[in-house]
């Protein structure tokens, strides 16, 4: 069996680590087909309001559904997505 | 009928009987709260160890010998939780099914607790980043939606009328989506949304993994042979790949065992070739939610 490994650099990608907003940018969460990738708020740290949280990631989650189609690779406009199988 | 129509139907369907909509009940339960941190932390659910294990590769985790096993049946028992210390952040006791656009109006004019609001849909905003206001929530629900800026469409009405509810829903349909009704959590319901695969969470698990999040209609589609004029449009409308054309016999074949009972290729079929079957009175598919 395959095992797909995708990993993002987040120092490039999540504004709670140094990268950029990904609810500015969500491209590689559009290119993808099978909805690999998860937006979602980043984990320990603090918010002032935590009703509308302001530091915010992407995972990639569904990876047995990956298709290595290459399209979010693609799409990253700060090349912060490299997966490997 | 399922266990949930044993359960919390009254002698009928579980999404039609009113005290499951019951602000009392809400209240019995002490919704207000879990529904908050349900909701604070929609997004993490996937992402968050649950027992030590997230969601993560979920697909690599299922097909591990014994160890697959025993986490299919832990989510399949998070999921269909009742019992009294549920966790809100793993969305315990969380589960919907698929329901006709008929019975969802249904419900939207008749059962609804106020106010109804609807806002974007969270998982095509989790999973896809796209803002499209079509989730429909009332009762608790509602009130609690409305503290979470996220949510809430810009430029756009959030309270809905019932009459306006149900055309909202109506319009879903005609955009081609699935309408479904929530426990949230069981026996407490208070969403109906339109969900389309793969971006739907709840779906994605029991279309992707086959964890029972989402169960099938009490319906199944079949097809008049007489009336079908072999068109086509109903292999369009279907997301659960039900529907598929024969080239030898010039009309279309529904797998009955696939089909979630929804209604779409009923609604969108030119000819009025396609009808919904009661599921319980086929031995077939007697229980097969």
């Amino acid at each position: 069996m395959v095992k797909t490994k995708i990993v993002i650099d987040y120092s490039k990608c999540g504004n709670a680590t140094g990268g950029i907003d990904p609810r500015q940018c969500s491209k590689c969460l559009q290119a993808c087909d099978p909805a690999v990738f998860v937006r979602h708020m980043a984990f320990n740290v603090k918010e002032d309001n935590p009703y509308d949280p302001q530091y915010w990631q992407i995972t990639p989650v569904w990876l047995s559904l990956c298709t290595h189609c290459g399209k979010c690779v693609k799409a990253c406009p700060q090349k912060a997505i490299t997966v490997s199988f | 009928m399922c266990d949930w129509c044993m359960k919390h139907g009254a002698g009928g369907k579980w999404y039609l009987n009113a005290r499951n909509y019951s602000y009392e009940l809400a209240e019995a339960m002490n919704l207000q709260a879990y529904l908050e941190e349900q909701w604070k932390n929609f997004e993490q659910v996937y992402i968050r160890k649950i027992m030590g294990i997230s969601s993560i590769g979920l697909g690599y985790k299922l097909r591990m010998p014994i160890i697959g096993r025993v986490i299919r049946r832990a989510v399949e028992g998070m999921i269909h939780s009742e019992s009294k210390n549920r966790n809100p952040v793993r969305a315990d006791g969380h589960f919907g099914q698929v329901i006709p656009i008929e019975e969802a109006k249904l419900i939207m004019l008749n059962l609804a607790a106020e106010p109804i609001i609807q806002n974007y849909c969270m998982c095509r905003l989790m999973q896809k980043g796209i803002k499209d206001v079509c989730c429909i929530n009332f009762g608790v629900l509602s009130t609690v939606i409305e503290k979470l800026p996220r949510f809430i469409p810009e430029n756009t009405k959030v309270r809905l009328s019932r009459d306006e509810a149900a055309a909202a829903l109506e319009e879903q349909n005609r955009k081609g989506r699935v309408a479904t009704v929530w426990f949230q959590p069981v026996p407490y319901i208070c969403a109906i949304c339109s969900c389309e695969t793969p971006q739907c969470g709840g779906l994605r698990l029991r279309m992707d993994f086959g964890l029972h999040t989402v169960y099938k209609a009490e319906y199944y589609a079949e097809v008049n042979p007489d009336l079908c004029q072999g068109c086509k449009t109903c292999v369009a409308s279907c997301q659960f790949g039900a529907i598929r054309f024969s080239p030898t016999l010039k009309r279309v074949l529904i797998d009955p065992t696939k089909c979630f009972g929804c209604g779409l290729c009923r609604d969108r079929c030119p000819h009025d070739a396609i009808r919904l079957l009661p599921r319980n009175e086929n031995p077939l598919l007697r229980g097969k939610y």
